[in-house]
């Protein structure tokens, strides 16, 4: 499903975020990639939607090679892949429906397709009953799930998340887990930064650890070091 | 489809309303310089006008003294006549003292101080030659040779006139096309400024568009109409200045009827024609600077 090729990304001459990195997530996967901050996991998140492109080395996605792929051809990559970040990226202005139906509206989905889906997917991470409300009047786990909502509405081949849990108390993070944890069990390839340890030793998923740009650990069923 | 189009009329509305101030000014300075686009090209058809009309029309003017007696009047007129070759002896006009002054009272309406000085005794009275040729070398040799009859005070030649006009209409295109083009751009810098005010206040929005897969132009399109709505909005002030200006002008130049200056009105046909330049000019410009704006500032 994704495969990156000996991926070399550097933001200036001094900082090299990521160094000949090559990995494979395999179709319903679920990935985690650890390692302290700066390490390059979000780059690795960030080059596999290509929201980075890199300077040396191949990045394939869905049988793509996506940095030889036309900048037109980029938002319909992207409508395969949902996103998911620590601070939610939650529009204020809109309710929880309008911010889900958001992403349906913007890629051109017709009006019934958006009444049918909007409250399926708000059904599955359980806010059924908060559609009407603003993100200011949700909590952060609740905003959280918006947002995934909003990730997995156009039921996407490929789930990014950065740092999902990182704002959330350890009770209302593993919750967020759990319904990652079910979205993975749909068929849809998970890949989760994070550097909360617990978290990671509890699933027992593939754990890819980086260091200072480098894969320095490819573990099948692993934990956080 | 029905769903985009209505989405984009709602994105740019909500925009409108969010910048009030920004947009007012945009439309302000774009409808300022349409209308000295306008203008530019009123003036230029004016001067057109008026030298065509010269052109065909009197080449020459033989001033005759005020003291001239009739004989040496008789004696000119039959100068003049005798060159049927050169001169279209049927159109060989003469006005005399009193005529002269009732035209200089027209010609001179806006200069009192000359005015003054004129009285219907001291006035020169003239004759109008229409040559048959238009070279200007046979005329101004024919005309010096006027100089010498006796009781000729002075001799005129339209050239002149015309050369001064001309270059008089050259100056005024120059520069009112160079402001035009100033104001032009700075109009396209002002949409382009509320452009990139509306999108940094929908950057967040911008974001989870690029994000979920929404296209270019599709983020594009909402921001392009409200410039080229600011533009067209402009355009639309810019005419009706316009008609507004070209009217007063030419009420105030047909108080001068039978004189040259009436050639200076334009017909409202032409009118029209720019007017419907100045709202393509106003859309095209607000379309092409916020398209560019927005173009610039999605890479994000």
């Amino acid at each position: 499903m994704i495969r990156l090729e000996s991926v070399t990304k550097s933001y200036s001459t001094e900082v090299t975020a990521l160094r000949d990195a090559s990995f494979e997530v395999a179709k319903g996967e679920f990935v985690f990639l650890v390692g302290p901050s700066g390490s390059g996991k979000s780059t690795i998140l960030r080059l596999m939607n290509r929201q980075e492109q890199p300077e040396r080395g191949e990045v394939w996605v869905a049988g793509k090679d996506i940095n030889a792929m036309p900048d037109s051809k980029v938002p319909f990559l992207r409508r395969n892949i949902g996103n998911i970040f620590q601070d939610y990226k939650l529009l204020s202005n809109k309710t929880v429906f309008e911010n889900v139906a958001f992403a349906l509206e913007v890629i051109g989905r017709p009006k019934h397709v958006i009444k049918q889906q909007v409250p399926a997917v708000l059904d599955l991470v359980g806010l059924s009953d908060k559609e009407d409300r603003f993100p200011h009047q949700l909590s952060g786990g609740e905003q959280q799930r918006v947002s995934i909502a909003r990730a997995f509405v156009n039921r996407p081949l490929i789930l990014l998340a950065d740092e999902p849990t990182g704002n959330l108390d350890p009770a209302t993070g593993e919750g967020i887990m759990r319904l990652l944890d079910r979205i993975n069990g749909t068929g849809t390839t998970v890949v989760m930064a994070t550097h909360d340890q617990r978290i990671v030793n509890q699933m027992r998923k593939r754990v890819v650890q980086l260091d200072r740009g480098v894969i320095v650990r490819d573990q099948e069923r692993g934990v956080y070091d | 489809m029905l769903e985009r189009i209505s989405y984009a009329f709602r994105e740019t509305w909500a925009s409108f309303k969010r910048n009030v101030t920004l947009t007012a000014a945009a439309v302000v300075t774009s409808a300022v310089s349409l209308l000295l686009v306008g203008s530019t090209f009123l003036i230029q058809r004016a001067f057109d006008n008026l030298l065509t009309r010269w052109k065909g029309d009197v080449e020459l003017i033989v001033y005759v003294r005020s003291d001239a007696s009739p004989e040496q009047i008789d004696f000119i007129q039959e100068a003049i006549e005798s060159q049927p070759t050169i001169i279209d002896v049927s159109k060989l006009r003469y006005l005399d003292q009193a005529e002269s002054y009732a035209e200089a009272q027209k010609l001179f309406a806006g200069d009192p101080g000359t005015l003054r000085l004129l009285t219907p005794e001291n006035i020169p009275s003239q004759f109008k030659v229409v040559p048959t040729t238009d070279d200007s070398n046979l005329i101004r040799e024919l005309g010096e040779s006027f100089r010498s009859v006796e009781g000729v005070r002075e001799v005129a030649y339209a050239q002149d006139v015309f050369d001064v006009v001309s270059r008089v209409s050259q100056f005024i295109r120059v520069a009112t096309t160079v402001m035009s083009i100033v104001l032009l751009m700075v109009a396209i810098g002002l949409i382009w400024n509320t452009i990139r005010t509306a999108m940094f206040a929908r950057r967040r929005e911008i974001e989870v568009m690029k994000l979920v897969g929404a296209t270019n132009w599709f983020i594009r399109i909402p921001f392009m109409l409200e410039g080229l709505l600011q533009g067209l909005i402009g355009g639309v002030l810019s005419c009706a200045g316009l008609w507004g200006l070209n009217t007063a002008w030419s009420n105030a130049v047909t108080d001068f009827n039978d004189t040259e200056l009436a050639a200076l009105v334009v017909s409202d046909g032409y009118v029209r024609w720019v007017m419907v330049m100045l709202l393509v000019i106003g859309a095209a410009a607000g379309a092409i600077g916020s398209g560019i704006a927005a173009s610039r500032f999605l890479d994000v």
